[in-house]
This record gives structure tokens, C-alpha cells and sequence, in this order.
């Protein structure tokens, strides 16, 4: 098994733009061959910032990572971008946006964007978001960045994988509590203010602060006292104070030892996944064996046996192998 | 199960600046379970090699409905090759005189289709094309 | 002996004796032909898909709350349904105009002169892409584009050559240059003083359009807001130092090929027309002074009757919002004045000589909803070919036929008074107004822009008619229905003349660096600080073309000040 690197993560590795798009093709689209390149990257993860960017629809997400990008970009950091839109629960397919308003950045080599539709996630962030995540680390970019589509579970499920979250909001979505999620004003690391030139910006700020003063503290216990900031992404105005937030925040974590276990949790809550989803495979295999099934089915259907006993009655039958 | 939706971007080259033929075509590949990027307006060849790649995309559609296509259309293969995209399917669409099609074939087009080419010619086109991938990839 | 007259009955009144009448029509014979012959299709009009009914009577105008004198009017009267003159078409025709592609470069003024000599007394103007785009002719990103699309423009040097032009037949000049407007503007009028020519004695028309190009068209350079107060200033200057002249065109003839339906297009352009009047009402201005100035051109696609009740609302929304929402007194405030035009969308690049036909149809529904002060036709095989000597000629014949052997100019608005005119024209005048106001509760045209509203409307109808035509729904003579088998679809363009390019090129670097660079340098200053202050631009600019900055330093100076517009995937309408 072991010896030559697979070819393609050997190229990523060296920082090859197409083998690590192709790498993150495979993982996205479940191709075997993506698992073995992950094998042979993984421990060349772990050196990126990884910064999520979450809110609601209409937020300016987009527009913030274009700005974002751009003042990372000035101060020399290679930056890897993820960007996340929905797919059609009618045809699977999509019109993937967010790259549009950062398509500036397409002819500086040292920013990598990748789109990616949610596939029929829209509970969470997919796994394969996870993996890209990875592949953009182990090319080297110093920064990842990752763009929710701040809908559903996604918005929680970034904070998992990200370092620093980045909770976004704008004046005049309606009412402002409503507008962020619950546990998400624990976790986030970060708050800003998008188009903070327009009507109403003030009160947004006064009730994020006012929130941010009554929030608990971070899950893990962490005393990061997170800043709120105003600015106009259009403008690129306050970007320069956001990424000076997350520089701070960055060495907050590493002081703290928070910088590896967020990703050791990371990590965790991916083996976990992994764990849970081969495991359940692998006794699905064994029970889908068992020679009663087209029996129990039939049941099922004639209504015979309700579907919550035909499964335990399976369940019950099956032993872990050694 | 995985989804392995067909990745298509979809390109404007140089200065000009219709959206129309785009946003239809955009909207039919989604409609028939693709993912469709769009660069945008105002793109040189180099920005759209560099998306084609990282997005990683099997197909790149490229709209011309001004004069640059003779010096625009070759030079994005050129590019496509050089950065290790040349396996994808490039197709342009626009209007393109007959005298110029050798020349943008042989450049590495492997279909040129009209302005107002029925859309469901076009997903046939890049449907059958991705199927004869699929059974010849290793 | 004389019977006492015995009381007679009051008659129904007559509104009601229709209806009884129609419903015994409807039971006795309608219903019983649907039901033994059906109908061979679901009828609606095309674009707005609304149903179109077997029959209209006077029955359909009462339930609309039609009212003669309010809902119609006569001609030259406020609502203006009838047209802005009180005698139509009968003391002179509209002016037929032929809108041609014009050469480029150098070649415009050659072209122009011939024109001139032909005893035209008006010319349109078109720039390059480069040009439009705000880029001079040596930046690299625009190669293969310089002078194709019309004249690059890269400094008063090139209008100086080609205004070489006989100034005392020149009566009339439009120039098309959008979002770099103030620098265009400028160099106008300082090739305008070197050549001395009269600026009363002469008229300008800026289209000034920046709104529509983010809409749809696409010529943009500095977010919308700062598109705005750019066109705003051009307004103001033109008002201020040049009365005469016309300052600003609304295009809907670009919103309707974006697939705008008809009422889509009277709300999106009116409401854009509002925004540079408010901006202009804001400047101190008042609206009898300011809305006269404006002008439309309109489009009409081959739903003949949606066509001509769209000119007909059209005129009824401009006057209504000028006097009941801004208060207008004068009468000139509340004209519509336009120029009409059959559309391009529906030819068809297969069997041109088809688009003949269609040209004829659209151009008589042109004259019957109201021609406007002119018309001009588009070429039948335009997508095809250089203009030809023989389309344009064809082009032209087809008005003449129109306004000389039908008969339909003859009197004023022939059609008015038809139940079912009537009922569509209300009916689209209602539906506009309710656009209308939604678009203004939004904030305005501006922010429909900002927010993207505009472009995802008109991206849903691009991907909404375009499925009408594949899925057969609606059909298209040569696309989806009599289609030849084994067509030849040749199409020419414009070579590349890459020396033309390279002589532009050259000639553009030659004058970067013979000039007073000192003086060019310390102008773009004050080009930059009029743009950071809010001080009118068109100053500043005229006083650095003189000292020959170019058109893409000055755009340049004002992308330092105003940024670039992005769209994202809210406003680009894809």
C-alpha cells in the first residue's frame, strides 16, 4: 500500500493549481482516487489560517471575501478561497455566483477560488467542503477562506471547521436578533457590519453590541473577547481593521494553544463523520444479508409490521465482526 | 451516492458586453443538472484559463460577439494547455463567420455554435460528449 | 278617443342591454362552437402572456372604468393617448431616419461628409468599445477592438480630424458615450471652439444612459451612484450653458431587446428617467424646466397590438407621473417625446428576406400606436452582413411605404375607440403604474439597480421567451416553424485591420509624449478633485482635454476617485 505518493497530491503539494483542483474534483464528486490523494496530503495540513464567512443572504459575503482577499493579497499572503451556493433541489445543477464578484483576483496567481453548490446539502456544509479545505492547505495558501451560503445548519457548521468565524450582518434585513442564528453568537469569533454606510447601520451596531455584552462565553471556554467592526466592503473601507482583527485573533489561538485544538477538533469531528458514515455502511452491507429482508420489506409495505419494529428486528441480528 | 454534476464555465472574452445568449444558456445547462460558473464581463483569456483550472470545470463555453475572437479564441486554448486544463471540451458560441471557424477549430473549439442555437442542442452536445469521458477515463 | 300614452319603461341603459345581449350571444352560439370546434391553441399576448379573450365589446371597456376624456382624450391634450401634436401626422410626417453602422476611425469623417452632401443635416456619433469602456486606445487589454465598433476616441486630436466637416450644413450631432459622458462632453465642445462653430446655432444630443447600461446594455465604469452624479452633471452643464441642446435620451429600445416585456419597459425606463429627475430637482432645478428635456426611444416587437398600446400608455404613464406625482404645469412637461423603431429581436438570422415582412408589420404598428418625432428601421439581414447600399435603401422604403400607400398616418390614432385597444392600453397602463410604484417604494431605479432587481427581472424573461421558442410555444417563421433544411448562414463582420489599429495606437503614444505632461498632470488633479468634492466634472474635464489629456487618463482619474463597478451574482444578471 504504502510507498509512492499519489501523483496528482504529490503536485498539489508542490503547489500545482490543476492537480489541486482536480484533487478537490475527486473528493467533491466521491472518486475513490480522492480519498488516496487525501491520505498523502494530510500531513501537510495544518498551516493555514482557516477563516469562515458566514450571514445571511444579501449580507455582501461575497463582496467582503473580494475585499478580504484584496488586503491579504497586500500584505503578501497567498489566499485559498471556497465559496458555497446552493444547488437546485429540481436538477442538482446550479449557477454558481459568488466567484463573480471577486473575479478580479482570477490573473494574480496567488489566489486560488473555487466554487462549489451544496449537492444536496443544504442541512450543513458538506463533507467535501472539509476536503477542499485541506487540499488549499497543503498547496500552501496562507489563508482559506470560506464562504457559507449562511443558510440552515451551514452557518453552525463552519464554525467546526473554521479558526476564526466571521459573522457577517447588514443594516435593514428585517428584524436583527432574528437574523442571527442561535449558538452563533457564541461561536462566532469575528462581527462586522457590511454596508455600514447605509441607514440604519448605527442601531445594527448597537444591538449587535449590546448582544455581544450579554453573550455566554465561547463553548470551549475560550476568553477571546470578540471585536465588532463597521465596514463597507464596496469601498474596501474597515477591511483593513478586519484583517487585522483575524491576525490578532490567529495569535490569540496560537498563544492559547487554541490555534491547534480548534483544528484537532476539526479533525475530531471529521473522524467522527467518517467513522459513523463507514460504519453504518458497512452494517447496512451486512443487514441488507440478511435473508429475511424481502420478507420484512413486504410486511412493511402490506402493513403488516410498522417500519420502526422491522428495523429493530434487523438491528438485533447483527454482530460486529472481528 | 455521489453527485457528479457536469462543471461548466461559461466566458466573455474582451469588451464585449451581451449578456442575453449567456443567461439563457446558463440557466438551461442548471436546469439540466449542471454547474455553471460565469466570469463575468470584461475577462481576458488569462482569466479565464485561470478559472477554468481552479474551478476545475469539464466544460468551457466562450460567447464572441465582437471582433476579438481571432486573437481571444486561440490564445485561451493556447493558455488551457499550458496550465494543464487541456483535457476539457471548449466550445464558443456567438457570431463567428464561416471564414474564420477552420481557424478557431484547429485552434482546439470543438464546436461552434450559432447565435440562437437551440440550448437543448448544446446540453446534448456537452451531455454526449462527458459520456464518451466517462468510458474511455481509466 | 286619444288613449292616454301608456308609461313606457326606462330603457336599460345601453351598457346593460350589450350584456344581456352578449351572454345570450355567448350561450346560443360562442360556447356551442368552442365546444363542437375547440380552439387551436391557448391564446395571450406575447410578451406580457396575458390572455387574449375571442371577443371585446363594450362590456370589457366599462369593467375597466373606461372614461373617454380621461382614459383618451384628444390629440395634443393631457393624457397625450392620442399623441403629443393635435394634428398627428398631418402637417408633416415623423423624420425618417436610417441609423447605419459608421465606419470608424478617421474614415467617420469621409463618411460623414457624404451624408452631409446627400443633404442629411443630422449625424450620429458611436464610439469604439475601447472608447465607451473608458480605455485609450494603447491599453493592452483592448486590443483587436480599436475602432470597430465606431470611432476611438483617444484625445481632442481626434475630433479636432474628424470634425473636419462642413459645420454650415451640420445641423445636428447625437453622440453615444455613456459612462466616460464629462470627458466625451468635453472633448465635443473643445473641438466644437477650435472649429467655431456656434453652439447656439447647432444641437448636441448626449444619450447620457449610464442607468440602462448597468440595467442591461453593460458599458459601465463606476458604481452606479457615481454613474448617476456623473450624468447628472453632464445635465446640469447642458442646461445651464447650452439650452438648446439635449442632454439626455432614454433608451428603452435597449431594454426591450434584453426581453424587457412591454410593461417592464414603460416602468423600468420611466422610472430611470425619474432618477436623473430627481437628481436634477435636487440641483434647485424645477420639473417644467427639466422634464421637457427628456427624450425616449422606443422599440415595438411583432405583437402588433401590444406594440401600439404600449406607445399609447406609455404617453399616458409619462404625462400622468409628470403631472399628478412632480406637479408639472406646462404642457411640454408632460410629452413624451420619442423616436420609435421596429425591433431587432424578433429577425431572424435565417431567411433574412422574412425580416422584410416583419420590418413592414412592426413599422405600421410604429405609425399606428404614434411614430414619435422620428422613426428609423433597422436592416433586415443585419445580423448577417455590413450594412449593404440594398438594405438600407430597403430599410428606408419600407417607412415611405408605410407613412405613403396605407393610409394608417392619415389620421390621428385610427385605432382608438377599439374595445380591445382600449382595454389593453388600460390594462398596461394599470399594470406599469403598479410596477412603477414598486420599484419607487424599492427606492427608486438607483437602488433596483444597486439591489439587482432590474437585471434578475429582465435575466428571467431572457430564460422565460427563450424556452417559449424551444419548447414551440411561440413560433418564429425560419427558427421553429417552415424551417429550411440545409440553410447557408453566412455572416461577415469586420475584418481586423491591424494597421489601423497600430497607426491609432501609435498616434496616441506620439501625443503622450509631445505634450505639456506638467500641465496634463496638474489637470487630472483637478479632474480628481472636482470628483472627490461633488463639483460638475464637465469643467474639469474641458480644461484637461484642452491641454490633451487623453480619454482613458481622464476616465482613469475619476476610477482613482469613484472605484470600479463589480457585479455580483444579485446584478449581473446572468
Amino acid at each position: 500500500m504504502s510507498g509512492a505518493m499519489q501523483p496528482l497530491a504529490a503536485e498539489a503539494i508542490a503547489g500545482k493549481v490543476a492537480a489541486g483542483a482536480r484533487l478537490i474534483r475527486w473528493l467533491e464528486d466521491g472518486d475513490p482516487r480522492g480519498r488516496a490523494a487525501l491520505r498523502d496530503l494530510y500531513p501537510h495540513t495544518g498551516r493555514a489560517h482557516l477563516i469562515g464567512i458566514t450571514g445571511p443572504p444579501g449580507a455582501g459575503k461575497s463582496t467582503l471575501v473580494d475585499a478580504l482577499v484584496a488586503e491579504e493579497r497586500q500584505r503578501g499572503r497567498r489566499v485559498g478561497v471556497i465559496a458555497v451556493d446552493p444547488s437546485s433541489p429540481f436538477s442538482g445543477g446550479a449557477i454558481l455566483g459568488d466567484r463573480l464578484r471577486m473575479q478580479r483576483h482570477a490573473a494574480d496567481e496567488g489566489v486560488f477560488i473555487r466554487s462549489m453548490g451544496s449537492r444536496g446539502q443544504l442541512g450543513g456544509l458538506s463533507r467535501a467542503t472539509f476536503d477542499a479545505v485541506l487540499v488549499l492547505d497543503a498547496m500552501g495558501y496562507d489563508r482559506v477562506i470560506v464562504e457559507t451560503m449562511g443558510v440552515g445548519q451551514d452557518e453552525l457548521d463552519i464554525v467546526g471547521l473554521a479558526h476564526s468565524t466571521v459573522i457577517v450582518n447588514v443594516p435593514g434585513l428585517g428584524d436583527e436578533i432574528q437574523a442571527i442564528k442561535a449558538g452563533l453568537m457564541e461561536a462566532g469569533d469575528i462581527f462586522v457590519v457590511n454596508k455600514a454606510d447605509r441607514d440604519g447601520a448605527d442601531q445594527t451596531l448597537r444591538q449587535l453590541e449590546l448582544m455581544l455584552h450579554l453573550r455566554t462565553r465561547h463553548p470551549s471556554g475560550d476568553d477571546w473577547q470578540p471585536p465588532l467592526l463597521a465596514v463597507v466592503s464596496t469601498r474596501g473601507e474597515g477591511i483593513a481593521a478586519l484583517v487585522d482583527a483575524l491576525d490578532h485573533h490567529a495569535s490569540h489561538l496560537h498563544d492559547s494553544g487554541g490555534f491547534e485544538a480548534r483544528l484537532g477538533s476539526r479533525s475530531h469531528h471529521l473522524f467522527l463523520g467518517l467513522l459513523r458514515d463507514g460504519a453504518a455502511r458497512r452494517l447496512m452491507e451486512q443487514a441488507l444479508d440478511q435473508p429475511e429482508i424481502a420478507a420484512l420489506v413486504e410486511a412493511v409495505r402490506s402493513r403488516r409490521i410498522d417500519p420502526y419494529s422491522a428495523a429493530d428486528t434487523l438491528v438485533a441480528r447483527i454482530h460486529l465482526q472481528p | 451516492m455521489p453527485q457528479r454534476p457536469i462543471r461548466v464555465l461559461l466566458a466573455k472574452l474582451g469588451l464585449d458586453t451581451h449578456t442575453v445568449g449567456v443567461t439563457v444558456i446558463a440557466h438551461a445547462l442548471r436546469d439540466a443538472g449542471m454547474e455553471v460558473i460565469f466570469t463575468g464581463l470584461k475577462q481576458t483569456p488569462e482569466m479565464v484559463a485561470n478559472t477554468a483550472i481552479q474551478e476545475d470545470v469539464d466544460v468551457v463555453g466562450v460567447s464572441s460577439l465582437s471582433a476579438g475572437h481571432m486573437r481571444n479564441l486561440p490564445r485561451l486554448a493556447k493558455l488551457l494547455q499550458e496550465k494543464g486544463g487541456g483535457d476539457k471540451l471548449l466550445v464558443a458560441g456567438g457570431v463567428i463567420p464561416e471564414q474564420d471557424a477552420p481557424a478557431i477549430r484547429a485552434a482546439g473549439y470543438a464546436h461552434i455554435f450559432t447565435m440562437g442555437a437551440d440550448t437543448r442542442e448544446i446540453i446534448t452536445f456537452i451531455q454526449d460528449w462527458h459520456a464518451r469521458q466517462e468510458t474511455t477515463a481509466p | 278617443m286619444n288613449k292616454p300614452e301608456k308609461p313606457q319603461p326606462p330603457a336599460a341603459p345601453e351598457i346593460e342591454r350589450i350584456q344581456t345581449a352578449q351572454a345570450a350571444w355567448t350561450q346560443q352560439l360562442h360556447a356551442p362552437h368552442i365546444a363542437a370546434r375547440g380552439e387551436w391553441k391557448t391564446f395571450t399576448t406575447q410578451a406580457m402572456h396575458w390572455p387574449v379573450k375571442a371577443l371585446y365589446t363594450p362590456v370589457d371597456l366599462a369593467a375597466t372604468g373606461f372614461d373617454y376624456l380621461r382614459d383618451v382624450g384628444f390629440p395634443g391634450e393631457f393624457p397625450y393617448t392620442r399623441g403629443i401634436s393635435p394634428n398627428g401626422n398631418r402637417a408633416t410626417l415623423w423624420t425618417m431616419a436610417q441609423v447605419t453602422g459608421f465606419g470608424r476611425g478617421e474614415e467617420w469623417s469621409k463618411r460623414a461628409r457624404y451624408m452631409l452632401d446627400q443633404g442629411l443635416q443630422g449625424l450620429i456619433l458611436e464610439h469604439d468599445l475601447p472608447t465607451t469602456n473608458g480605455y485609450d486606445s494603447d491599453n493592452p487589454l483592448i486590443a483587436g477592438e480599436v475602432g470597430r465598433a465606431g470611432m476611438a476616441l483617444d484625445s481632442l486630436e481626434d475630433l479636432e480630424h474628424a470634425f473636419d466637416l462642413p459645420f454650415d450644413k451640420l445641423k445636428y450631432l447625437m453622440s453615444v458615450c455613456n459612462a466616460p459622458q464629462p470627458v466625451n462632453l468635453a472633448m465635443i465642445i473643445a473641438a466644437l471652439e477650435k472649429k467655431g462653430v456656434d453652439p447656439g446655432q447647432f444641437v448636441l444630443h448626449i444619450v447620457n444612459g449610464i442607468l440602462i447600461e448597468y440595467t442591461c446594455v453593460g458599458r459601465y465604469i463606476y458604481p452606479p451612484a457615481h454613474g448617476l452624479r456623473i450624468a447628472t452633471d453632464c445635465f446640469e452643464y447642458i442646461v445651464r450653458h447650452h439650452p438648446n441642446w439635449q442632454p439626455i435620451s432614454i433608451i428603452a429600445a435597449q431594454l426591450q431587446p434584453a426581453r424587457a416585456n412591454p410593461v417592464q419597459e414603460i416602468a423600468f425606463s420611466t422610472t430611470i428617467a425619474l432618477a436623473y429627475l430627481d437628481a436634477m430637482l435636487a440641483r434647485g432645478f424645477d420639473v417644467d424646466t427639466i422634464a421637457p428635456y427628456f427624450h425616449y426611444v422606443i422599440n415595438v416587437d411583432m405583437d402588433f397590438f401590444e406594440g401600439i398600446c404600449k406607445l399609447r400608455a406609455f404617453r399616458k404613464v409619462w404625462a400622468r407621473l409628470m403631472k399628478e406625482r412632480y406637479g408639472a404645469s406646462r404642457p411640454e412637461a408632460m410629452k413624451l417625446r420619442y423616436m420609435s423603431s421596429p425591433s431587432t429581436t424578433s429577425l431572424t438570422l435565417q431567411q433574412p428576406l422574412n425580416n422584410i415582412g416583419r420590418l413592414a408589420i412592426m413599422a405600421t404598428a410604429c405609425a399606428l400606436g404614434g411614430a414619435g418625432e422620428t422613426m428609423t428601421t433597422p436592416l433586415h439581414d443585419e445580423a448577417h452582413a455590413l450594412p449593404a447600399d440594398e438594405a438600407i435603401r430597403v430599410g428606408a422604403a419600407i417607412q415611405h411605404i408605410v407613412a405613403h400607400e396605407t393610409g394608417v398616418a392619415d389620421t390621428v390614432d385610427p385605432l382608438a375607440g377599439s374595445y380591445y385597444v382600449e382595454t389593453l392600453t388600460r390594462h398596461m397602463e394599470d399594470e406599469a403604474m403598479v410596477e412603477i410604484d414598486r420599484i419607487i417604494a424599492m427606492g427608486g431605479a438607483l437602488k433596483a439597480i444597486e439591489n439587482g432587481y432590474f437585471q434578475r427581472a429582465l435575466g428571467h424573461e431572457q430564460y422565460a421567451r427563450n424556452r417559449a421558442l424551444e419548447t414551440g410555444e411561440r413560433k418564429l417563421v425560419g427558427v421553429n416553424h417552415l424551417v429550411l433544411a440545409e440553410e447557408k448562414k453566412e455572416i461577415e463582420i469586420w475584418r481586423l485591420d491591424d494597421d489601423m489599429e497600430d497607426r491609432q495606437v501609435r498616434k496616441v503614444r506620439e501625443l503622450k509624449a509631445r505634450r505639456d505632461n506638467a500641465a496634463v498632470a496638474h489637470a487630472l488633479e483637478q479632474v480628481r478633485e472636482a470628483a472627490r468634492s461633488g463639483a460638475n466634472l464637465v469643467p474639469a474635464c474641458l480644461a484637461a482635454v484642452k491641454v490633451y489629456a487623453t480619454h482613458g487618463e481622464l476616465c482613469d482619474a475619476m476610477r482613482d476617485v469613484f472605484g470600479v463597478h463589480h457585479p455580483d451574482s444579485q446584478t449581473s444578471g446572468v
